[in-house]
């Protein structure tokens, strides 16, 4: 008898956090004051366009500059 | 006698050499290295010469069509050798009243190049072709250089002057020689 009143007891004590939590729970849900973020969004692999073709060009003439034969010949252009 | 000879000989060379004004005496009569090729300042090998034509339209000088390896653009040399510098500027003036039926909505503005540098940019009448005409003088030559290609892809100016200063270059030099 004794061995059943300790069980009880224990199990009181332990099941009365979880009970009361629920109870703030619950109050919590109606009156939530908590600002949440969204979580960003992956961003896939970026592209920046630095010539006529997006890329440093087929003779690294740089942002901006464009690899044809022009005027000049085979040359260095701007866009 | 043989120095009386000598003597007049001599005074001749002299009376040619300073009759000449310094241009005259400078001028064998050989054009053909007077006009500049455009390779000097491209990558060497863009632009094919035609045949120089030797005094265009009846008047003293050469002419020398060079095009870009593409077809799509032409550079026009006319370097005219005249009597005295009031004689090429009357060529300038004239060849500059003639563009206005060749050159659309031609914008004109000065370029520091030779005496008198001008660049005239528009269309060609029929809207084909993008049109730009550098003209100067120096001392007794007057000179244009045209440039056609298409018409969204005029001649860059920077190149109009590079090439219209070596061109001046070599007809100082020419005339120097």
């Amino acid at each position: 008898m004794r061995k059943i009143g300790m069980a009880l007891a224990i199990v009181a004590v332990m099941s009365g956090p979880v009970a009361t939590a629920q109870t703030a729970y619950a109050a919590q849900t109606s009156h939530d004051t908590n600002t949440y973020t969204q979580p960003a969004v992956p961003v896939g692999p970026k592209v920046t366009m630095l010539d006529c073709r997006g890329t440093t060009g087929d003779m690294g003439c740089g942002p901006g500059w464009f690899w044809r034969d022009g005027w000049r010949g085979w040359a260095c252009y701007p866009c | 006698m043989k120095i009386r000879t000598m003597a007049g000989g001599l005074a001749t060379a002299a009376v040619m050499t300073f009759g000449g004004f310094g241009y005259a005496a400078a001028q064998p009569g050989d054009f053909s290295t007077l006009p500049i090729d455009p390779n000097l300042i491209t990558d060497s090998l863009a632009y094919n010469a035609a045949p120089a034509v030797f005094n265009p339209n009846g008047q003293p000088g050469v002419e020398t069509v060079y095009t870009h390896r593409d077809g799509s653009r032409t550079i026009t040399s006319t370097i005219l050798v005249l009597p005295d510098p009031a004689a090429a500027t009357a060529a300038l003036d004239g060849a500059r009243a003639g563009l206005a039926g060749t050159v659309a909505n031609g914008k004109s503005q000065p370029a520091a190049v030779g005496s008198g540098g001008t660049i005239l940019t528009g269309m060609s009448p029929d809207g084909s072709k993008s049109i730009t005409v550098l003209s100067f003088g120096e001392g007794n030559t007057a000179t244009t250089i045209e440039f056609a290609g298409a018409p969204k892809d005029p001649v860059p100016s920077d190149l109009v002057l590079e090439l219209g200063r070596k061109q001046d270059t070599a007809i100082r030099d020419w005339q120097a020689a």
